[in-house]
């Protein structure tokens, strides 16, 4: 079971301390949510605990047992997903799908794409013909996350999931949110979104800082 | 789970060619610059033979010039469109860093291509040997497509301004710079000179693949 540790860790942009002397631990198997207004570090907190960004001070490790996930191994173990994320606009989706997943050593065959695709409300058809660049911007939050669920990452960082997407959307995300977690993948979901923060186990506040 | 890193470059660069193919703005301004500056320039010379001291010269520069006109651009344009995030998430570092390398190399030795025979006619010289202008081309491309993909990775990780580019290319390309001009001279027929002006740019290459591929590791996993 893999763990992200936050010990002690400042972050500040131009100055201005964003977050100010944060423990925290999150383990495999639990939805935290990360919580707080806008503009109080959600998304820096992700980024954080991926490892795309340093802190000042302070540490912020992922553990396996007592294993400590570095480099490529860590990055090869984890999704992302963010509204500033995108995918290839010049390339069809399914180009993109395959070029993602590729990346990660997995190759899907027909049945499995339609199985994945089904999961989160995509048409199969659409996939084949039309480029990410002409998808409406919810069809493009489902693809992020049809990457995500089919990468087999076990560490899901999710930066507003639900953006962009429609009530049978969000119903997905939580239907896969609370699958993964029984599948014990460690989830962290930054949210504003009431019932995504009611689906958490966890809850990591940020409000105060 | 991880694909060898063969397999990685691989799937790279078909990326980059599939995209590279679907959006000719780059192609077009690298294209345009080389085939302006050769006819300006041959329009200059006017069909006076100069030596091959100055053919040597003139066609590194306009090599040079056409990289820069494009090679900035390689992370940069993923920054932009916001794709960089998704292949960081997504992709080994090696793969995004050889992947890129190969396919810049393919795009410049592309250029050359359709540049280098309408230098020769326009400007009419004299081509002795072909072989070792062939081999210095090929090796100064490598060196331009290796520094060219990591100063961009830099550029791009550092989040300043791209005009530092074109500052910081020139200096580290020119250990390339200067034997290929050497060597490209002795192929247009000047004084002959010694092969290890050609060891010099492979063994340069080299190092500059094999540091980029250190550094790499450290931008694209920021530890
Ligand atoms: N790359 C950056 N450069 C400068 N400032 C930044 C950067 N990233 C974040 N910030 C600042 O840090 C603060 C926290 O940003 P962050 O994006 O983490 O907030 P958030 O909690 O995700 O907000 P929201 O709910 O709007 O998504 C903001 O004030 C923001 O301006
Ligand atoms: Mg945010």
């Amino acid at each position: 079971m893999k763990m992200i540790v936050f010990e002690e860790v400042d972050k500040s942009f131009g100055g201005r301390k964003v977050l100010r002397n944060l423990s925290a631990v999150c383990c495999g198997g639990q939805i935290t949510s990360v919580v707080g207004p806008n503009g109080c570090g959600k998304s820096t907190f992700l980024k954080l605990a991926g490892h795309f960004m340093l802190p000042d001070s302070g540490r912020v490790t992922i553990k396996e047992e007592d294993m400590v996930l570095q480099g490529e191994e860590l990055r090869m173990s984890l999704a992302y997903m963010s509204p500033e994320l995108r995918f290839y606009p010049r390339l069809t989706a399914l180009e993109n799908l395959s070029f993602f997943l590729g990346l990660r050593g997995i190759a899907l065959d027909g049945r499995q794409y339609e199985e994945v695709l089904e999961r989160v409300g995509i048409l199969p058809e659409a996939v084949k013909r039309t480029r990410v660049g002409e998808f409406s911007t919810g069809m493009r939050q489902r693809l992020l996350f049809c990457v995500m669920l089919a990468s087999k990452a076990d560490i899901w960082l999710l930066d507003e999931p639900g953006a962009n997407l429609d009530d049978e959307g969000r119903a997905m995300v939580l239907r896969e949110i609370k699958r993964g977690a029984s599948e014990q993948k460690l989830i962290l979901l930054a949210t504003n979104d009431s019932r995504e923060r009611g689906a958490a186990d966890e809850a990591i506040d940020l409000s105060g800082n | 789970m991880k694909p060898s890193t063969f397999q990685g470059i691989k799937l790279v660069l078909r990326k980059e060619l599939m995209t590279g193919l679907r959006f000719r703005a780059a192609w077009a301004a690298m294209l345009m610059f080389s085939f302006t500056s050769l006819v300006c320039i041959s329009f200059a010379l006017g069909g006076t033979s100069a030596e091959p001291k100055l053919f040597a010269a003139l066609l590194w520069i306009l090599l040079f010039f056409s990289s820069l006109a494009g090679s900035d651009r390689v992370f940069s344009d993923e920054e932009a469109e916001g794709t960089l995030m998704a292949l960081r998430v997504y992709a080994p570092s090696q793969a995004v860093l050889f992947g890129k390398m190969l396919y810049e190399f393919f795009v410049l030795t592309v250029i050359t291509v359709l540049l280098l025979p309408l230098f020769i006619v326009f400007l009419g010289v004299e081509t002795k040997e072909i072989l070792l202008l062939l081999c210095t081309v090929g090796a100064g491309l490598w060196g331009i497509s290796a520094a060219g993909t990591l100063l961009s990775a830099l550029i791009v990780g550092a989040g300043v301004r791209s005009g530092l580019f074109s500052v910081l290319m020139l200096p580290v390309i020119l250990p390339v710079f200067l034997p290929a001009i050497r060597l490209t001279e002795a192929a247009f027929g000047g004084t002959v000179v010694s092969l290890s002006f050609f060891g010099g740019i492979v063994l340069y290459d080299m190092i500059l693949s094999v540091a980029a591929s250190i550094l790499f590791d450290y931008l694209w996993y920021a530890e």
